[in-house]
């Protein structure tokens, strides 16, 4: 932040900054135990403020262009905002415990509220981001959202799933293209074909490997009954660490290879008025993070998981970069919308991340 | 003299700039295109978290932006604003918070899922009217039927016979459950009884066959009464939301490939206390049978019995070890085998 900007302001053609990040997981650890162990002695009241620290912490970590960016989250809101849902998820949990069919009523209500709740929160996320100074924003309304999650849901539901790429592919544009940096609004340049492409590779790789198991522990089955006697104690644990291994190994690839073409088809296509985001994440690299991630957290019991997810994290800001059109000094503050404030306080409550 | 760099509340650009806090609570900005002079408590300074960007924000949305937290905090110090923050610096800064920590927040979560999550399944159990049970698991013997099991060929007068037995043990246990006996071919399964949580206990023809003794069978039916009547399945019900609910507390938002991991806790706490249920239910059917003045040792022959024939694969997990619940005599070798 001290040292002068890299970039020359007046520059006409296209330079490329890489986004940076300063987290480590031994910090991070750090800030979640000791939040942790704060929402224990406060019974959970804590935990408001532990989510602003960790959020804060992961923001401020992150920076393009030499200036980090920022969380803007408000503990007591946030903590308004929990006490509100969780009133309202123990009324439902009761109410459907006691009245199994009154479920049928919620679930349309459900569908047709979900909406609303996905444009609220992402509203509220989005307003309490900012990058040197410039709040972020969210312009997506109810109608649209209602068209992408609903409609189009129905629509990939009827056509068996065939359109489920489509669906996602609208979802990822509706969010996107509806934010803004300031009065800078974002575009989204990656065509439906590459959701599709990715999403059939996925499935055809998740079902030849799940034929594959089943043929292979057919076979084992066949060895077993064949052999007549009990089979040899080395047989039986080859066969049971082979299957393990299908069931860990070959999800965790299939996974790995979703999460990088799904990350790099959403951010490669997102651009900032003329300033275009690259994302590159590589199969290889992503699956190797998975394999150690859940390896680590796995033998440690859950302890290695701040190092986990700063681990992901780094990999993936060190794979994207932004190609700056002109100057990242243009960006202007859009008016503060002041008209939406409970709006706003209605999107605390509902500060769900759904992810894309 | 504090670095850093100054955003006015319009655009993005940059400014350096140096901030200094006097004495008389005054905050002097001097930057390259504003000089501003403001009370200190007209502006908002956040508070530190490791060495991430600190902001000092002015009430017109301008805001100054520095990595100087050392000096922030000297300034505030003399200023008189230190807090609560400072103080959580300090731990987080510091490995050995950090793992003292980590021993508190795992006693606490040992605690928890040990006495805790039980004691509030119980509560909740109670609060809940016995009407729910039999809406746990209603589709499980359709289900079952249709995979595992196949119609009994127990004769009709012989079924009576024990079903009147349960009707005693069902008055005895004296609860709002409707206890129901039904006989069926174990055709996958074997030997074997099981409860549903409505009061449907099931006992296969095989498991009557293997019992040396009216007493034994009835040691078993006691055994899924206890289930039942102890609301078993409702209360694991309960306590894996509970045991969730803390992982999800612990763990925060557990993302992707992690969740896998997580999820593995939760496994075998399920494990344990569903161990626990079973010995919850041993206790119950020990006590039927001596407050009907049967032999107790009725319940550890048809358990030994049962271990033997299953060579302990189903009951590995999800049960105590026979060896701490019966007493079990060597066993012989069965001919079957």
């Amino acid at each position: 932040m001290e040292e002068s900007s890299p970039m020359p302001a007046a520059a006409a053609g296209t330079q490329t900054v890489p986004f940076e990040f300063r987290g480590t997981g031994g910090q991070y650890f750090r800030i979640w135990i000791v939040n942790l162990l704060l929402t224990i002695l406060t019974l959970g009241i804590y935990s408001a403020w532990a989510k602003v620290r960790r959020l804060r912490y992961l923001y401020g970590s992150t920076s393009l262009a030499g200036s980090a960016f920022e969380y803007h989250g408000q503990p007591l809101q946030i903590l308004k905002g929990r006490l509100i849902a969780v009133g309202v998820f123990v009324i439902y949990a009761w109410v459907t415990q006691l009245w199994p069919l009154t479920i049928l009523f919620f679930l349309p209500v459900f569908a047709f509220l979900m909406p609303l709740v996905i444009v609220l929160s992402r509203r509220f996320q989005m307003r309490m981001t900012s990058w040197r100074n410039i709040r972020f924003g969210f312009h997506g309304e109810y109608g649209g959202a209602l068209a992408t999650y609903v409609g189009w849901g129905v629509v990939a539901v009827i056509t068996l799933y065939v359109m489920a790429p489509y669906w996602i592919y609208k979802r990822v544009r509706f969010l996107l293209v509806n934010t803004s940096v300031g009065t800078q609004r974002a575009a989204f340049a990656t065509g439906p074909g590459r959701f599709f492409a990715f999403y059939f590779t996925a499935l055809g790789l998740a079902i030849g490997a799940v034929a594959a198991i089943a043929l292979l522990s057919g076979g084992i089955g066949a060895a077993f009954g064949a052999g007549g006697g009990p089979p040899s104690a080395g047989f039986a644990m080859g066969a049971g660490a082979f299957l393990i291994l299908g069931l860990i190994a070959i999800p965790l690839a299939i996974g790995a290879y979703w999460e990088r073409s799904f990350t790099n088809a959403i951010f490669g296509g997102l651009a900032i008025g003329p300033h275009r985001v690259n994302c590159r994440i590589r199969f290889g690299r992503l699956l190797w993070l998975y394999v150690t991630n859940v390896l680590g957290v796995l033998l440690t019991l859950g302890l290695f998981y701040p190092w986990a997810l700063i681990r992901r994290l780094r990999y993936q800001l060190e794979c994207m970069d932004v190609e700056v059109a002109g100057s990242l000094d243009e960006f202007t503050a859009a008016a503060a919308p002041d008209a939406s404030a409970t709006g706003e306080a209605i999107g605390e409550v509902f500060d769900v991340d759904f992810g894309m | 003299m504090i670095e850093g760099r100054y955003f006015d509340a319009r655009t993005s650009a940059s400014h350096p700039a140096q901030v200094e806090i006097g004495a008389n609570g005054i905050l002097r900005l001097v930057s390259s295109v504003e000089l501003r002079q403001v009370p200190l408590e007209s502006v908002s300074i956040s508070d530190r978290i490791a060495d991430i960007p600190r902001r000092i924000a002015f009430d017109d949305g301008a805001a100054f932006e520095t990595l100087a937290n050392d000096a922030i905090d000297a300034a505030l110090d003399a200023a008189g604003r230190g807090g609560f923050s400072r103080r959580l610096v300090r731990w987080e800064r510091r490995w050995a918070v950090a793992l003292a920590a980590l021993l508190a927040v795992a006693m606490a979560s040992w605690a928890f899922v040990k006495f805790g999550v039980p004691a509030l399944a119980n509560v909740a159990a109670r609060a809940m009217p016995a009407s729910i049970d039999a809406t746990i698991g209603s589709e499980g013997l359709e289900l079952l039927d249709k995979t595992m099991l196949a119609p009994s060929s127990l004769p009709v007068a012989r079924q009576e016979e024990l079903r009147r037995q349960l009707r005693g043990m069902a008055a005895s246990a004296n609860d709002e459950h409707d206890y129901r006996l039904e006989f069926r071919s174990g055709k996958r399964i074997g030997a074997n009884a099981f409860a549903l949580p409505s009061g449907i206990i099931v006992v296969t023809d095989e498991l009557v066959e293997l019992a040396k003794s009216d007493a034994e069978i009835d040691a078993v039916l006691a055994h899924e009464v206890g289930h039942v009547r102890g609301r078993h399945a409702l209360r694991l019900l309960l306590q894996n939301a509970g045991v969730a609910a803390l992982a999800l507390a612990v763990l925060g938002d557990v993302g992707s490939a992690s969740s896998l991991a997580a999820a593995v806790p939760v496994m075998l706490v399920q494990a344990k206390h569903s161990r626990d249920f079973e010995r919850e239910a041993d206790a119950y059917a020990r006590e039927w049978l001596r407050a009907e003045g049967l032999p107790e040792t009725a319940f550890d022959d048809m358990l030994c019995r049962l271990a033997r024939e299953d060579d302990e694969i189903t009951y590995l997990s999800s049960h105590p070890p026979k060896d701490e619940r019966a007493d079990c005599k060597p066993a012989r070798k069965s001919p079957a085998r």
